[in-house]
C-alpha cells in the first residue's frame, strides 16, 4: 500500500507492505536507526516515537496506520546540529550509558515536559514508566529531567536518594 | 517480523459492516484492529495469523466519548485509555473508570490501547472490565443484520472468548447515567508499575446503597459480584468475592495467594471507599 507520511518535518511517499511495522519502516526504509527495537512487544519503549503528537511504541503500529500522519523521532530532536535542552541535560548528568534506550527515553521526557513543565520525581517516574533503562538505574535520567526543568537543587537531594 | 496479511481501513460504518459480513469467509482469519497493543503482539508471537486486518479507527463516528443524562457515557471503538483519563465527564462522574484506566500498562500503551480492545480481548486480567462491570455498562454490538445490546456481565464467555459473533463489531460501550457519581476504587497487584499483567485486580463501587465488585485475574473471565448492600459486613462481602472467583496457580503466583490478595483488596477498598 502507498503511504504518505511526514517524518521530522520531511514528507515521504513510499510503498509499504501491510504487515510492516512503523518501526521497521523508519529504520529500514527511511534509514532512521535512532529508534531502536528492544522487546518488540510494547514493554521496553526503545522504539518510542511521536505519532500525530502522541508518544507510541512504533513496534506496535503498522506503517500503513501512519498513512497521512506526522511522525517525530529522535533524529528530529537536535536542531541544526545542536543538542536540545533535554539531550544536553542527559549528556551533563551521564543519563546515557549504552545509549540503546536513550532515543525512546528522550521522546518520553519531551512528552512529559510538554504536559508538565515541572514534574515531581514521582511524576517523572510515571512519565518514563514505559521506557526501560538497564544501565543507569534511572537515577541519572531523573536528575537530568529535574535539571532541565529547573528543579535540581538541595531541596530535592533527599528525595533523589530514595528515587 | 510479522507474517503477511491484508489491511483494510474502512471510512464508513456500512463499509465495515459489509466487510464483517464477508468475514464468515475468513472466519478467524480476519481481525479487527484498534490500538493494536494486543493484536500486533499476538501476530508477532504467531498466536494470531489473520489473513486480513480491519482497522476500525478511521470509521466515521467511531471516535470520541460523549456524555448525556439520557444516553449515559458512550465510549466508541477508537477511544484510547489516555482519552478516558482526560475526559471531563469520566473524571467528574465515573472516577472508577479513570482509576482502572490509570493502572493499565505504560503511558505510550495508554496512548494507543483502546477501551474497546481491552474488553474485546476478554483477557481475564482486563483492567477496564472491573470498572465496566461495577458500573453496569452495556456493550452495543452492530452487524449488517442489526444491533443488539448486552450487559458486560453477559459479554465475557471464557478466556479470550466473548459473546461477539464473527460479523459483529463492538460499536459502543455505554455506561448508564444511573451509575454516575458512584464512589469506587481499584487495586491491582503487579510486580512493576507500568508493566506486567495484573496478578489480581479488584474494583469496588458504592451507589444508592448497593455495593458491587469487579474482579480480574481470578477466574476465566473478569467477574462481577452483585447483590450486596453498602451496609453489609466485611465478612459477607469477602465471602461473596471468594465464592465468585476460581483462580488458578500459574507462573505469576499460586491460587491461594490470589485468593488471599482478593480478600485483602476487598477489605482495603471497603475501608477506603467511604
Amino acid at each position: 500500500m502507498r503511504i504518505r507520511v511526514v517524518v521530522n518535518g520531511g514528507a515521504y511517499e513510499r510503498d509499504v507492505e501491510e504487515h510492516r511495522t512503523l518501526l521497521r519502516f523508519l529504520r529500514e526504509d527511511l534509514g532512521l536507526t535512532g529508534t531502536k527495537e528492544g522487546c518488540g512487544a510494547g514493554e521496553c519503549g526503545a522504539c518510542t516515537v511521536f505519532l500525530n503528537g502522541k508518544t507510541v511504541n512504533s513496534c506496535m503500529v503498522l506503517a500503513v496506520e501512519a498513512d497521512g500522519a506526522e511522525v517525530e523521532t529522535i533524529e528530529g530532536e537536535a536542531e541544526g546540529g545542536k543538542l536540545s535542552a533535554i539531550q544536553a541535560a542527559f549528556d551533563k548528568h551521564h543519563a546515557v550509558q549504552c545509549g540503546y534506550c536513550t532515543g525512546g527515553m528522550v521522546m518520553s521526557v519531551r512528552e512529559l515536559l510538554r504536559k508538565n513543565p515541572k514534574p515531581s520525581v514521582a511524576q517523572i517516574k510515571e512519565g518514563i514508566e514505559g521506557n526501560f533503562c538497564r544501565c543507569t538505574g534511572y537515577q541519572q535520567i531523573i536528575e537530568a529531567v529535574l535539571d532541565v526543568s529547573g528543579q535540581l537543587g538541595p531541596e530535592n537531594q533527599g528525595e533523589l536518594k530514595y528515587a | 517480523m510479522l507474517h503477511r496479511f491484508g489491511y483494510a481501513a474502512p471510512a464508513e460504518r456500512q463499509e465495515l459492516l459489509d466487510l464483517l459480513a464477508e468475514r464468515a469467509e475468513y472466519g478467524a482469519g480476519a481481525k479487527l484492529l484498534a490500538g493494536g497493543t494486543d493484536l500486533l503482539v499476538n501476530i508477532r508471537a504467531g498466536a494470531s495469523k489473520p489473513a486480513l486486518v480491519i482497522d476500525v479507527k478511521k470509521v466515521a463516528g467511531f471516535s470520541g466519548i460523549s456524555w448525556s443524562e439520557t444516553e449515559g457515557l458512550v465510549i466508541r471503538p477508537a477511544v484510547t485509555i489516555n482519552e478516558v483519563l482526560r475526559d471531563a465527564a469520566v473524571l467528574s462522574r465515573f472516577p472508577l473508570l479513570a482509576d482502572c484506566a490509570s493502572d493499565l500498562a505504560s503511558y505510550q500503551i495508554r496512548n494507543r490501547a483502546t477501551v474497546a480492545g481491552n474488553v474485546v480481548n476478554a483477557s481475564p486480567c482486563s483492567d477496564m472490565a472491573p470498572a465496566l462491570l461495577c458500573l453496569g455498562a452495556r456493550a452495543l454490538l452492530a452487524s449488517s443484520r442489526g444491533e443488539r445490546e448486552l450487559p458486560f456481565a453477559d459479554f465475557f464467555r471464557g478466556v479470550k472468548k466473548t459473546a461477539i459473533r464473527p460479523d459483529e463489531v463492538l460499536e459502543r460501550i455505554v455506561v448508564p447515567a444511573s451509575s454516575a457519581g458512584a464512589r469506587g476504587g481499584y487495586r491491582k497487584l503487579k510486580r512493576i508499575a507500568g508493566h506486567d499483567l495484573g496478578i489480581v485486580g479488584v474494583a469496588l463501587s458504592r451507589k444508592d446503597g448497593r455495593l458491587r465488585l469487579g474482579i480480574s485475574s481470578s477466574a476465566p473471565t473478569p467477574v462481577l459480584v452483585e447483590g450486596l448492600d453498602e451496609g453489609d459486613p466485611v465478612e459477607k462481602v469477602v465471602a461473596a468475592a471468594r465464592k465468585a472467583i476460581s483462580p488458578i496457580s500459574d507462573v505469576r503466583c499460586s491460587r491461594e495467594y490470589r485468593e488471599f490478595m482478593v480478600e485483602t483488596f476487598v477489605k482495603r477498598l471497603m475501608r477506603e471507599v467511604a
